[in-house]
């Protein structure tokens, strides 16, 4: 019922919206109140050079407003794709411009009617020409996004009005879950032939010798390279090739929701980062989705990109059945 | 800084130098501001911005703002004046400081101001210039700010790209302002006028007393100042008459005054009974005048009829009469235009004088230097018939003196300074020891200032502030005054450059216009408007009932759909694309093959039909390489065809395909023949 209403308020301030939305930046209201002074002052004298000045502030106005309307029209615009967005932190975004007859000057490009911070900015957009606008956006929390329209904004000609036109665009950012550290060690690993693994012996520390790195918590000691570690004054550790390359399968428990959703999503990120950066194979297990264990950034990506979509489960549905359909 | 900040910024500064400007031509304005603000505007165009403190140099404005403060709490200043000069010094302050975007909206913004104090003070046509400087510099400065700051720091601003659409919406805004001032209704609460000012036109100063010394600076002055219709016209390149404004009876040495008292106001001042003769002058004082004292031609028997023209628009006003003949207006304004009458010179009326008035023309300094009795009476040699003793010591004058304006200044006796010791003077020089020469010997004399001359300017006469004059009035008995002038006659009128007084001519024209279509503008003439446009004027012998016949009207309705149809065409065939110039050129190219019966296989290009001809080592392969290979790179290797390049291109083609088809026509022949 709640996500209903919500689809319903949001189509409903679709078709609200005005043409064109008008903000008077804080020059432009210092330059009404200096307009009103000077209109005062013409009443009250009647000084026709007062008129004058007055007709010449007032004239400029919808000289502004025709200039920045001129600036918003013939406008074409397409988003373009993104390498990866994680909640919380900034994200490339790019979108491309062109406009078909006259140039545009002073454009600030934005996602309308989504939670987005940041914006990207044209100085000036030839005739004819595309435009690569690069923004630098923030998604505040994990999930597919509806992306309804780009919202266009100029200041021009004389950055009294800031003056916008929404572009209607439909499109959906899938947000990562936010980056971060992982407070909870892994599960177990499991042991022996398990899916596309290529040897048996995958944990035995018999590859080539690749080098010494300090000993970390909870790693084996077995594989401490005693006489070194003592000249050394620390534990060090022998790194083989294929060394302790495990297997994990990593899970997000149906019954969570809300934060505690939030915060598993993120830890199985980090987590899953931190296991297939050592070389480990990961899986997943969410209510919607089960991913094989692998390794590689790939992996990585899928996995983020399962974790993204948890919570959000019925929606995915109904994206696969629209993209089916189509 | 960047080439485009560098160029903001001076806009910037040139359109806060335009907003002082605006309030400068009132003149106004205390010198010193004038001067700190002119320093200022100079460093700040030279790029120096010494002022970093924000803290130290705040104080010093703040300084600058007691004094103002206290200059106009002391009356010294007017209010607005010291609210404009502040203005002034605190955009100066902006100017100098470190340049950021906050800086650069209180700059314009105190610029905005003074624009705004600059209407508020001055009527001056200048403004008009300073305020359209203001718009073109201030709008520029904002619009490359608004570029500057969305595009990418290194990337280029696109400056000229700006200027177009800009000027295309300031002259639409110039023109809306236009339509704003003439149709907006002109209302007015009048809860605080303020005095209107000529600005820099005041030039004359006509005062209630001639003092000696000084230097004569006025006499090189081109402005016009008055406009006379003249009633009969005289049809005279120059006038060569004396203008009269004010008469002198009373000389103390120094200075000349004159008695009497004034009387009620009035409507009409009538200062002596008129004649069959009269000259009926229809005059215009303008801004330049710069003083209430009304003039008319020598000897005026009427004034009356007076319009006193302010920001306000035209009101009539009444007159008064002075000592000394002088007629004022009672009211203050920017331009006068009234009527007088005036008897020609050789048909003086006497003058009514009272018993005082009659015993002060033969008064003489107290401390009078005895010399110039003496000088009186040997020059005269026993002559004592007024006129002829008048015209006796004025030619005397005339050859022993020497005109000039250039004089020393203030003296204890500048009578005597200029008969004995400087021997040059100007006209009030001559003037004065005319005048108290021959009341040493008992003749009654004044003396009288106003202008002399009057220059053709299309159907009037203009005097300009150089024709500023001083003479004397003799009395003889049963004529009444008679006017002798002992200055120079080629010294009497103007001394300014023929150059000079023409482009003055044309700046008067254009003031002229301004007063009348702008300052001067007013509800009424917005109602004549308003009824001009609804009721157009009718033409006497046709009625405003009788509309055109039909077929007037199916022309009419025939032309504008003709009109449309060809608006439609044009603006079609001009919005259509047009071909590229490489694409004509391969369009040409094809065509000839075509017309050579040469084919190209499906779907083959012309490079790919050329790199076939190649192959096939074809002799059309020749003159085509260099053809294709141009066309290529016009196409898409950003290099353009140049105007005439490509008929050099297609020549070698043209001439081998002729050549073959003249080898295949010759060889036809022979084959049926043979």
């Amino acid at each position: 019922m709640r996500a209903w209403l919500q689809a319903f308020w949001a189509r409903l301030r679709v078709l609200l919206r005005p043409p064109r939305t008008l903000k008077v930046t804080r020059t432009g209201r210092t330059y009404l109140v200096v307009t009103f002074g000077v209109g005062l002052g013409a009443l009250n004298t009647g000084n026709n050079l007062l008129y004058l000045v007055l007709g010449l502030l007032l004239s400029m106005v919808v000289v502004s407003g025709v200039l920045s309307e001129r600036c918003l029209r013939h406008l074409r615009i397409r988003r373009l794709g993104i390498e990866s967005a994680f909640a919380g932190e900034p994200f490339a975004f790019r979108w491309a411009l062109t406009r078909r007859q006259g140039h545009a000057f002073a454009l600030t490009v934005a996602e309308a009617d989504a939670p987005l911070t940041g914006e990207g900015r044209v100085g000036f957009l030839r005739e004819g020409v595309e435009h690569v606008v690069r923004a630098d956006l923030t998604a505040p929390s994990r999930g597919p996004l509806r992306l309804s329209g780009v919202r266009v904004t100029t200041t021009w000609p004389l950055g009294l009005f800031a003056k916008t036109r929404v572009f209607e665009l439909e499109g959906t950012l899938l947000v990562y879950p936010r980056r971060g550290y992982a407070c909870q060690l892994p599960g177990d690993s499991r042991q022996g032939h398990f899916g596309d693994a290529s040897t048996p012996r995958r944990n035995d520390g018999t590859g080539d010798v690749a080098g010494l790195r300090e000993l970390g918590p909870t790693e084996d000691a077995r594989r401490v390279h005693w006489r070194k570690s003592a000249a050394m004054g620390k534990l060090l550790k022998v790194e083989r090739e294929r060394e302790e390359r495990r297997t994990y399968v990593l899970t997000v428990d149906g019954g969570l929701s809300g934060d505690a959703l939030e915060r598993r999503c993120e830890e199985v990120a980090a987590i899953s980062h931190e296991l297939l950066e050592t070389g480990n194979e990961v899986g997943l297990e969410t209510l919607g989705e089960q991913l094989r264990p692998a390794g590689g950034p790939t992996q990585e990506r899928r996995i983020l990109r399962a974790l993204a979509w948890v919570g959000f489960e019925a929606l995915r549905e109904k994206q696969k059945e629209q993209e089916e359909a189509a | 800084m960047s080439a485009p900040s560098r160029l903001r910024l001076l806009l910037r500064d040139l359109s806060a130098g335009a907003a002082f400007g605006a309030m400068a031509v009132s003149g106004q304005l205390p010198a010193w501001t004038l001067a700190l603000f002119g320093l200022a505007w100079v460093c700040a165009l030279l790029g120096w911005r010494p002022f970093a403190s924000r803290t130290v140099t705040a104080v010093l404005l703040l300084g600058a703002a007691g004094v103002l403060g206290f200059f106009a709490a002391r009356g010294f200043l007017d209010p607005v004046v010291a609210s404009c000069s502040f203005a002034g010094l605190l955009a100066a302050h902006r100017m100098l400081s470190i340049p950021d975007v906050r800086t650069d909206g209180q700059v314009l913004l105190t610029s905005l101001l003074m624009v705004a104090g600059g209407a508020a003070l001055s009527g001056d046509m200048l403004f008009a210039v300073f305020l359209v400087a203001f718009c073109v510099c201030a709008s520029m400065a904002m619009a490359l700010a608004v570029v500057e700051a969305t595009v990418p720091e290194g990337e280029p601003l696109p400056v000229r790209a700006v200027v177009r659409p800009l000027s295309v919406g300031l002259s639409f805004a110039v023109l809306a302002a236009a339509a704003f001032f003439l149709l907006f209704p002109r209302l007015s609460w009048n809860m605080a006028p303020r005095r209107t000012s000529p600005g820099l036109g005041a030039t004359t100063g006509l005062s209630e007393t001639v003092r000696l010394g000084g230097t004569g600076t006025l006499k090189s002055n081109p402005r016009v100042v008055l406009r006379a219709h003249l009633t009969p016209d005289p049809r005279a390149e120059q006038l060569g008459a004396y203008w009269l404004a004010h008469t002198y009876d009373t000389f103390d040495g120094q200075e000349w005054t004159s008695i009497g008292t004034s009387r009620r106001r009035r409507t009409q001042v009538t200062l002596r009974p008129g004649g069959e003769r009269s000259v009926h002058q229809r005059i215009e004082l303008l801004p330049a005048y710069g003083a209430q004292t009304l003039v008319a031609l020598e000897t005026p028997t009427r004034m009356g009829n007076a319009v006193a023209h302010g920001e306000g628009g035209s009101r009539r006003t009444s007159l008064v009469l002075l000592g000394g003949g002088e007629v004022r207006f009672t009211e203050n304004a920017l331009a006068y235009s009234y009527e007088a009458t005036s008897l020609p010179p050789d048909e003086d009326a006497s003058t009514q004088l009272t018993e005082p008035e009659q015993g002060q023309l033969l008064a003489l300094p107290d401390r009078l230097d005895p010399r110039v009795a003496e000088l009186a009476a040997q020059v005269l040699g026993g002559e004592k018939e007024p006129l002829a003793a008048a015209r006796k010591l004025s030619a005397w004058l005339q050859s022993e003196y020497e005109y000039t304006l250039e004089l020393g200044g203030e003296v204890d006796d500048p009578l005597a300074d200029f008969l004995f010791v400087r021997k040059a003077g100007h006209c009030e020089h001559f003037a004065t020891a005319l005048t108290i020469m021959l009341r040493t010997q008992g003749i009654s004399t004044r003396l009288a200032s106003g202008f002399f001359g009057g220059e053709r300017s299309n159907e009037d006469y203009i005097l300009r502030a150089g024709d500023a004059h001083a003479w004397t009035h003799v009395l003889v008995p049963g004529r009444g005054f008679v006017t002798l002038d002992a200055t120079p006659p080629a010294n009497r009128s103007s001394q300014s450059m023929a150059a000079l007084q023409l482009l003055t001519g044309l700046y008067e024209a254009l003031e002229s216009s301004w007063r009348s279509s702008v300052i001067e503008f007013s509800l009424r003439d917005q109602l004549a408007v308003a009824e001009r446009l609804v009721r157009p004027p009718r033409d006497p012998g046709r009625s405003s009932a009788r509309l055109p016949p039909a077929r007037i009207w199916g022309v009419a309705l025939l032309a504008g759909l003709l009109t449309y149809a060809l608006w439609r065409v044009l603006s079609r065939r001009l919005s259509e694309p047009r071909p590229h110039s490489a694409t004509r050129l391969v369009d040409t190219v094809e065509r000839l093959l075509r017309e050579a019966g040469v084919r190209p296989r499906e779907g083959e290009a012309l490079e790919e039909l050329t790199a076939r001809l190649v192959r096939e080592q074809h002799s059309l392969a020749e003159p085509l390489a260099p053809l294709t290979r141009r066309y290529l790179e016009a196409r898409f290797g950003q290099r353009p065809l140049a105007p005439g390049e490509a008929d050099r291109l297609l020549t070698p083609l043209r001439s081998y395909l002729e050549a073959r088809r003249a080898a295949a026509s010759s060889a036809r022949p022979r084959h049926t023949s043979s």
